[in-house]
């Protein structure tokens, strides 16, 4: 962007200027966003729409400010004014605006408007002054040194620097305010009281923006709802969280191959049925229910793809003509219903089988499942049995005596072990040392 | 007690060096926001590195300074307290330097002076830095003796420089051990507004222009008051000729 704005400086080939007219002064430099458009199509042979789409850019980076209303951040394709930006204030990434800088600028235009600061202004200056009151003493200093050092301009070109900082500052601190997420999360109302905070705190967004970021927000918010009980770090795991007190009875409850799962486990597979297939408990769970209903070939089905899509690339071949003879195979002996326009396309792709060829069956299985035996499940008994049945784990209790507690040793870097092993040439039998060593702290 | 009074001294002593250093800060950093705009020219780069070389000076000073006095053991801890309330603008005003120095080369490099198909960023700002300059360096009038190629030699410059606050940095933070969050800041919030007397009340009319428009007519009303005042005191003027002439004549 830096270069288009620098060629759009050329006395020749670059942007027409125009004069901007305030009553009694007159500030040069100034360009109307139909002359900026034009000039966008012209220098780089381009649609009307993508320049403006550029133009548009120009101005949300802060390379062009708009001159009558600086907080509408966007080009209009008219006769509104605009100017460019001075280098010092291009955004980039090497200088971030800092906190201190954000300060001196308020306490200069609470100078200047002997202390009639806009409100989102105020609560900035106030939040400011709380976190780097240390530095506070400075910002005065250096906002009316500042403001003494500015007084030596002209008046055109005070005015300009005016406007050029107030520019930089609605860029890098926009008046939007933050979407406190945590404290709606927190909240047990419902989505609708939602919906209003999250409006009232969008309003300089366009439309559109504003639907899909509304639609964005609530969708998180209800997942972080959900999910929230299931968070060790927000609600603690039961019965201890392993790393804190090296107890690993935790991972051991929620492992694979567990006869019988956690309460908070089997809730899990109730949220969306990504959950439960991602989980082999889960997936065994569902199978012995399919089984029941006589559509076990599904999921069996499901699995086989899975394993193609993300198995070795050699055996892909094998795998595609075994599942072709168990699933797809007219007469097989545990044949999918699969609609005959995916059946026939899929018959195609297996004479030239390569790793995504069965996922449209896959997928189509997939949503069949999801739709049909999956809500099924949830309401079966063998669920709720589960469910019944699950055991919630007892937090242990914190040993009174502080001298029982067990010493904690930091387990050897793993690092160390294998640049040792590599050092001795000795690769397995100091992995195996290190194992040992974890596991005899346990 | 003679005691009290050197230590009062020393305070004075460093509040107007910091003062000072406060006020060249100021005044590079606006120097640095012109570079790359119409307002760049020779003269800009000979201010900025005029008024660098003495904030490096009044840095060095400050720091020799504010070093002696908190190594010294025996002063009390009101005293202590505020030579460390002292370190963090200091400090403060050296991050502020260095990230401006820092981007003066950045910009410095970008927008070379003689390059002819380089041009400046057309930003509306026509008038020349000269005051803001003279306001830095303490003088009346600036002088200004370099030759053309001062853009890229001082880079060269400006990059050692950059070099040597950042060694002075560091080397602070190993000496001086002052938390500087644990300091109170004198000023509560709003103290700005004050002592605004010489700040305030002439810059108010220009600067709503920016902003909204009904507050124009508060600029224009302003300068009709200054054309108002320049016909008065030409109209006393002829009147006291006319007097004059009279008096002579009769």
């Amino acid at each position: 962007m830096e270069r288009v704005i620098v060629s759009m400086q050329d006395p020749d080939m670059g942007m027409k200027m125009r004069n901007q007219r305030l009553l009694i002064t007159v500030i040069p430099h100034a360009m109307t966003g139909r002359d900026i458009v034009d000039w966008l199509i012209q220098k780089y042979t381009i649609t009307e729409e993508e320049a403006l789409h550029i133009g548009n850019f120009l101005v949300k980076y802060g390379y062009i400010y708009p001159l009558k209303e600086p907080r509408n951040l966007c080009l209009k394709q008219d006769e509104t004014p605009y100017r460019f930006q001075t280098p010092y204030y291009w955004t980039s990434t090497r200088w971030p605006a800092s906190e201190l800088d954000y300060a001196i600028y308020l306490a200069k235009k609470n100078i200047r408007k002997q202390g009639e600061l806009i409100e989102y202004e105020k609560e900035c200056y106030n939040a400011l002054h709380k976190r780097i009151n240390h530095t506070w003493d400075f910002v005065v200093m250096q906002a009316r040194e500042q403001l003494r050092a500015s007084k030596q301009r002209r008046k055109a070109d005070r005015i300009v620097l005016e406007c050029q900082e107030q520019a930089y500052w609605l860029i890098n601190r926009p008046p939007v305010r933050q979407i406190r997420l945590y404290r709606l999360v927190q909240s047990d109302r419902r989505a609708t009281v939602v919906q209003s905070d999250v409006m009232l705190y969008m309003w300089c967004l366009p439309l559109k923006n504003k639907l899909c970021m509304f639609v964005w927000v609530c969708s998180f918010v209800k997942y972080c709802e959900q999910y929230q009980d299931h968070d060790p770090i927000m609600q603690g795991c039961l019965p201890s969280n392993p790393w804190i007190t090296d107890d690993i009875m935790y991972w051991n409850m929620n492992s694979e191959t567990v006869t019988m799962p956690t309460k908070l486990r089997v809730e899990r597979w109730s949220f969306s049925f990504m959950e439960l297939l991602n989980d082999p408990l889960g997936r065994k769970e569902l199978l012995t229910y399919l089984e029941k209903e006589f559509s076990a070939e599904n999921l069996c089905f499901w699995q086989a793809c899975e394993e193609v899509r993300h198995g070795e690339a050699s055996k892909i071949a094998a795998k595609v003509d075994e599942v072709y003879k168990q699933f797809l195979a007219p007469g097989a002996s545990r044949w999918v219903n699969i609609d005959s326009k995916t059946m026939e396309k899929t018959l195609e792709g297996i004479k030239h089988p390569h790793r995504f060829v069965l996922d449209d069956a896959q997928m189509h299985i997939y949503f069949l499942m999801k739709k049909d035996s999956y809500p099924r499940y949830l309401k079966s008994e063998l669920y709720k049995n589960l469910l019944a049945k699950a055991i919630v784990p007892q937090e242990t209790k914190k040993s009174v005596f502080p001298f029982m507690r067990r010493q904690r040793h930091s387990s050897p870097s793993p690092a160390l072990v294998t640049q040792t092993a590599e050092d001795n040439g000795k690769a397995k039998p100091s992995a195996a040392k290190a194992n040992a060593g974890t596991a005899s702290q346990i | 007690m003679p005691v009290d009074w050197g230590a009062d001294m020393g305070k004075d002593e460093c509040k107007t060096m910091l003062d000072a250093l406060n006020k060249v800060t100021a005044c590079y950093r606006h120097l640095v926001s012109a570079l790359g705009s119409t307002s760049d020219s020779q003269n800009l780069r000979e201010e900025l590195k005029k008024t660098r070389k003495k904030a490096q000076e009044l840095a060095v000073a400050n720091r020799t300074k504010l070093t002696a006095l908190l190594k010294d053991k025996s002063i009390s801890n009101d005293d202590r307290a505020e030579y460390e309330r002292l370190w963090v603008l200091f400090t403060s005003s050296m991050e502020i330097l260095e990230v401006d120095m820092k981007r003066s080369l950045e910009i410095g490099q970008s927008f070379p002076l003689k390059v002819p198909t380089r041009h400046f960023i057309q930003t509306g700002m026509t008038g020349s830095t000269t005051t803001v300059a003279a306001r830095a360096m303490s003088v009346q009038n600036m002088k200004y003796e370099a030759d053309a190629s001062i853009d890229t030699a001082d880079l060269k410059d400006l990059e050692t420089e950059i070099a040597q606050v950042d060694q002075m940095m560091e080397e602070m933070e190993m000496k001086v051990q002052v938390a500087p969050w644990a300091v109170e800041a004198k000023q509560e919030a709003g103290a700005e507004l004050k002592s605004t007397v010489s700040v305030g009340n002439s810059s108010v009319g220009v600067i709503s222009v920016c902003e909204e428009e009904p507050k124009e007519g508060g600029e224009g009303e302003a300068g009709l008051m200054k054309v108002f005042a320049g016909i008065i005191f030409t109209a006393v003027l002829l009147i006291a000729g006319i007097l004059g002439y009279l008096v002579i004549n009769l």
